[in-house]
């Protein structure tokens, strides 16, 4: 998102960035700097001519930079003014430490020599950019559990892994291979093949209570099914935010009715008796007497007492 | 347009190799590019001065003998101008470039850029294959970080619109304190000006754009508030006495503060923080969690349910 500089503005910038990374990439292709720089070659070409240019007063060659970059190589001497990189901006310094505080809740938590380096790192950038305090907080995912997840999908291996399914209210061992990280509305996923299920399941990152690499080497098998789908009919009684977010409708008003798919009974039914009076089940009719009947049975649980 | 960036950058490097102030007559008669009359000259600086600090360079104005009415002097102190991060190892830079690269594709991304760039340029290897941890992305959900980190840098007060819970769109005005993310949720913390309270609000639940302006002039952080706290729920009065079958109701069970066997069920005492929410979670769970107090809680509940069956029936 940065701030949109003038473009003789960004351009003094790149300049300025451009001889410390040269200063420590001595002899790098100038097509591969144009791309670091995300620039053209001519483009470089010309920074790198304007740099030439370039000194301390005096402008003698003396005073003035080396830069060598004919040969289709770039090299620079005699540039110790700005040899260091420049110090960093607001917004790098915090997109430094909200990405340390991210790492951080990776870190295995034995690995104390590494959460010490991080929190040492945020505290020298805080310093920099005058951030006065932390202000940000990430919760953890199981550090463990994401250790080990990076570890069998990197190894192409299976995992074991301890679930707390929301949907059927348990916690289940299975045993999955996982396939790849997953980003849905903004929640992440284990996608996987679980051989408990005999199925592709999606397991929630932050659901996963423990994960524990096995070194087994197996296979999806190549009849695996999917589940039927589920065609529901809704209708919105009592709108609330609660409802919108759970069935991923930003606009509801009472009275209206909506189609939605889903793979799970348990979820749909569940959904509806959170609901409340918020939202009832039209179709399909097994399910709506499947829902009246579990009501029905809570209920005479609290009229008895 | 090339002789303005040469002239900026010979400037920058003049400012930054002299020990002393330099005044604004030896930077005209030094550095390149410094032309025209007197006035050109002054106007040309001016606006060089500005440019480079809207690059982030700070310029020191100064006098080099202090006894003396000097003319104001110029420069650029080098260990403001460079990144100095002290002694730094490998692991260290290999721990900073993942910080960096989980922005990829979310809001700070250029920024996280910018910075890899400079860490790079230090001259200090990376030693990534000791981490045990690869790069992991920053999901920001489409909100604007960058403004919010600044306006609790800055105590600005922004202002936006927030869907509440019955879907009523409200206008909330908030000084950030603390952002926070949790289960791929960011919410940020702040003090909302109508009730002078510190409130927490979910990101994603706002509606449209957040605009920041200038803050309360008499704004002091609260000394209550702890980042590390946001999630805790205020200290609850009232309680809940919930019976959940064995091997079941693992959310609640999360929320419990206490809990003890009876045979076939668990009992768990639960702080309330809001009875709609927890009569929503009890539902959920259906036939295997069952209210036993407060009396209001299972009101609620008979009540639904009774709606439920109707509803169904």
């Amino acid at each position: 998102m940065g701030k949109n500089f003038s473009a003789p503005l960004e351009r003094t910038a790149r300049l300025l960035d451009l001889v410390p990374y040269i200063n420590a990439h001595q002899g790098i292709a100038l097509k591969d700097l144009a791309a670091v720089f995300e620039v053209s070659n001519a483009q470089m070409v010309n920074d790198l001519t304007t740099l030439w240019m370039c000194g301390l007063p005096g402008y003698t060659p003396l005073e003035l930079m080396d830069l060598d970059f004919e040969s289709g190589y770039v090299s620079i001497s005699n540039a110790p003014t700005l040899a260091k990189p420049r110090s960093v901006t607001f917004d790098e310094g915090v997109a430094l430490i909200l990405g340390l505080d991210l790492l951080r809740a990776s870190i295995p938590i034995d690995r104390i020599d590494l959460l010490e380096k991080i929190d040492s790192l945020s505290a020298r950038i805080s310093a920099i950019i005058n951030l006065s305090s932390t202000f940000s907080v990430i919760a953890p995912i199981n550090q463990g559990v994401s250790a080990a997840i990076d570890e069998a999908l990197s190894s192409r291996c299976t995992l074991e892994i301890e679930y707390h399914s929301v949907y059927r209210d348990e916690i289940t061992e299975r045993v999955v291979f996982p396939i790849e990280i997953v980003e849905i509305d903004g929640q992440q996923y284990l996608s996987s093949y679980c051989y408990s299920a005999s199925d592709f399941r999606q397991f929630k990152l932050d659901r996963i209570q423990r994960a524990v690499v096995t070194h087994e080497i197996k296979t999806i098998p190549k009849d695996s099914s999917k589940n039927e789908k589920i065609n529901s009919r809704l209708k919105v009684l009592k709108p609330n935010r609660q409802i919108a977010e759970r069935f991923s409708k930003s606009d509801l008003k009472a009275g209206s009715e909506f189609v939605f798919q889903t793979y799970s009974q348990q979820w749909l039914e569940r959904s509806i008796l959170s609901s409340g009076d918020g939202v009832a089940l039209i179709t399909p009719p097994e399910i709506r007497a499947s829902i009246a009947q579990l009501a029905q049975s809570m209920l005479d649980r609290y009229k008895v007492e | 347009m090339s002789r303005k960036i040469e002239r900026l950058i010979n400037l920058t490097i003049a400012l930054l190799a002299t020990k002393r102030y330099l005044t604004k007559s030896e930077i005209f008669k030094s550095v390149e590019g410094y032309e025209g009359s007197a006035e050109t000259k002054e106007r040309m600086f001016e606006r060089d001065k500005d440019d480079l600090r809207s690059l982030g360079i700070e310029i020191e104005v100064g006098s080099f003998d202090p006894l003396f009415n000097d003319e104001a002097g110029y420069r650029i102190k080098q260990e403001k101008y460079q990144l100095d991060l002290g002694e730094i190892t490998p692991t260290e830079i290999s721990l900073l470039s993942l910080a960096a690269q989980a922005w990829q594709g979310a809001s700070f991304d250029e920024a996280a850029q910018k910075a890899l760039l400079k860490l790079s340029s230090m001259g200090v290897p990376s030693d990534s294959l000791s981490l045990p941890t690869s790069a992991h992305k920053v999901n920001d959900g489409g909100g604007d970080l960058p403004l919010i980190t600044k306006a609790i840098a800055e105590q600005q007060l922004i202002t936006f619109v927030y869907l509440d819970s019955q879907l009523d769109r409200q206008e909330r005005k908030v000084v950030p304190v603390g952002l926070s993310s949790r289960s791929g949720f960011w919410y940020i913390s702040g003090v909302d000006q109508e009730i002078q309270e510190i409130r927490t609000f979910r990101i994603d639940r706002i509606d449209g754009e957040i605009t920041a302006t200038k803050g309360p002039k008499d704004f002091e952080l609260p000394q209550s508030f702890d980042p590390a706290r946001v999630f805790d729920g205020d200290a609850s009065q009232s309680f809940a006495i919930i019976d959940v079958r064995k091997g079941k109701g693992f959310s609640l069970r999360a929320l419990a503060s206490s809990s003890q066997s009876l045979g076939e069920w668990d009992q768990l005492k639960l702080p309330i923080y809001n009875l709609n929410t927890l009569a929503s979670l009890v539902l959920w769970h259906g036939i295997d969690v069952h209210v036993q107090e407060p009396f209001e809680l299972r009101e609620l509940i008979v009540a639904h349910l009774e709606k439920l069956v109707n509803n169904h029936g």
